[in-house]
């Protein structure tokens, strides 16, 4: 076997394959781009940025069924409305559009704002401190939480479960399935307790109230929903925040860039997104035998979308490696697109922008105190901090 | 002379041309993208509005 049939084959997007992943991209994207692993009981994977962008345009071909992820997230049903193909889609997921919209996100800046600088003043009474314990990781947890109605008394137990559904789950199954269990049986009870007023303008409120076809959601949906914005709420952006603060470290003359014309941190936002997306693929299957590039597909198996590699595509990307914080024409796959598009791009986009600007205002300078941290993930991010 | 317009087929309200030409899109209560009316024939075509249609990842605006 060649090492590109190696990389093929043994292809993965969890865990250490991440460490080394921008040049397994690079590889296959030149020597089959269109690819099957033998890891998660067999996977095609689609590397060219337009490949994936057409496939997400073609629900009908592509299916969300059973899971948009591979492994799916052990909690025994599909995610609403994520795991949900047309034409119920679209009734579940207008129930949320209305929450989600740039309006409705710009609403939240002050609370973002209010809620960083409170983190930022604990970060920064240390010389060496975890910037993604104290920040990247509290930021969006307090933000959700308060958006969503999960009583404050409850979040101390958020991030380890986020840590054993979403990072343990491809090294050991049964702990993301405990995991899993723990946050079905909580949200359960928190909906059962019912809206906290009436009139709440809060995530869980709103379901309460919402109706679908004329009815009131069932139990099991309005558990699908939480369990959904809470896996896809929290770890996303702290991940996005984690891994730009994780550059910044590393190249001082950006973060001098972004100090000095704030107004370019939305641009280059983006940028770490494209370059660092926190969803690096998501998953479909194949409804019919269908051909991508010369490779059969056959219907029923799973195709997964890898938009790391999508985003740095050199067809659609000039110095796709790069990492230019200026970059304007920037149309990346982190969001995913068609009619699963990532409802929440709008908050994150803002928490994540709102992270950077205060965090470069509130800390003059920052450097990386253990180099061997990797980019990716929600673990540790140890900085040494410069005194104003 | 263009003509510029969101496909409402392709919209998924991404809202990255909200951003970059505030004053031409507009977003409804759902968050699908609109033109305003005074933009929707344009003589030229400022950066802003090119900077959009670049950045659309679902490729809803046309200039034609």
């Amino acid at each position: 076997m060649t090492d590109d049939q190696a990389a093929e084959t043994g292809f993965d997007f969890h865990g250490e394959a991440l460490d080394d992943i921008f040049s397994t991209y690079s590889r296959l994207r030149a020597a089959c781009p269109v690819g099957r692993s033998e890891k998660h009981d067999g996977f095609w994977f689609l590397t060219k940025n337009e490949d994936i962008f057409a496939a997400e345009q073609d629900h009908a071909t592509f299916s969300v069924a059973p899971s948009m992820l591979l492994p799916d997230l052990g909690a025994g049903f599909p995610m609403i409305p994520i795991d949900i193909d047309p034409p119920d889609h679209s009734s579940y997921r207008r129930i949320l559009l209305p929450l989600f919209t740039p309006k409705a996100a710009a609403r939240l800046e002050d609370g973002m704002r209010q809620t960083a600088r409170q983190l930022l003043r604990q970060l920064t009474e240390q010389e060496v401190a975890d910037a993604s314990a104290l920040y990247a990781r509290p930021m969006p947890s307090i933000v959700f939480s308060r958006l969503a109605g999960f009583p404050e008394k409850d979040w101390p137990k958020f991030d380890a479960w986020v840590d054993d559904i979403i990072y343990e789950r491809t090294g050991d199954l049964a702990r993301a399935q405990v995991a899993a269990r723990e946050v079905v049986d909580y949200f359960d009870d928190l909906l059962r307790a019912g809206p906290g007023e009436a009139d709440g303008h809060d995530l869980i409120s709103q379901l309460h109230r919402a109706r679908i076809d004329g009815r009131p959601l069932t139990q099991g949906e309005l558990i699908s929903y939480c369990y959904l914005l809470f896996v896809a709420g929290l770890d996303t952006t702290a991940w996005a925040i984690r891994s730009s603060l994780w550059h910044l470290a590393r190249h001082p003359e950006d973060a001098e860039r972004l100090r000095r014309e704030p107004g370019l941190i939305p641009v280059a936002a983006e940028e770490f997104l494209r370059t660092m997306s926190p969803v690096q693929a998501m998953a479909r299957t194949c409804r019919a035998d269908t051909e991508i590039r010369g490779r059969q597909i056959k219907a029923g198996d799973r195709v997964v979308l890898v938009f790391g590699a999508g985003n740095r595509d050199p067809d659609s990307y000039e110095s796709p490696d790069e990492i230019q914080i200026g970059r304007e024409a920037n149309r990346h796959l982190s969001f995913g697109a068609g009619i699963h598009r990532c409802l929440g791009s709008n908050l994150g986009r803002r928490e994540l922008v709102v992270a950077l600007e205060e965090f470069l205002c509130g800390v003059p300078g920052f450097s990386p105190a253990r180099p061997e941290e990797k980019w990716h993930g929600i673990g540790p991010l140890t900085l040494r901090l410069a005194r104003s | 002379m263009h003509a510029l317009r969101v496909d409402a087929d392709r919209c998924q309200g991404h809202a990255r041309c909200v951003v970059f030409a505030p004053d031409v899109f507009d977003s409804d209560d759902e968050g699908y993208a609109s033109v305003n009316p005074e933009f929707e024939r344009i003589e030229d075509v400022p950066d802003r509005i090119a900077a959009a249609v670049a950045n659309c990842p679902e490729r809803a605006i046309t200039l034609s």
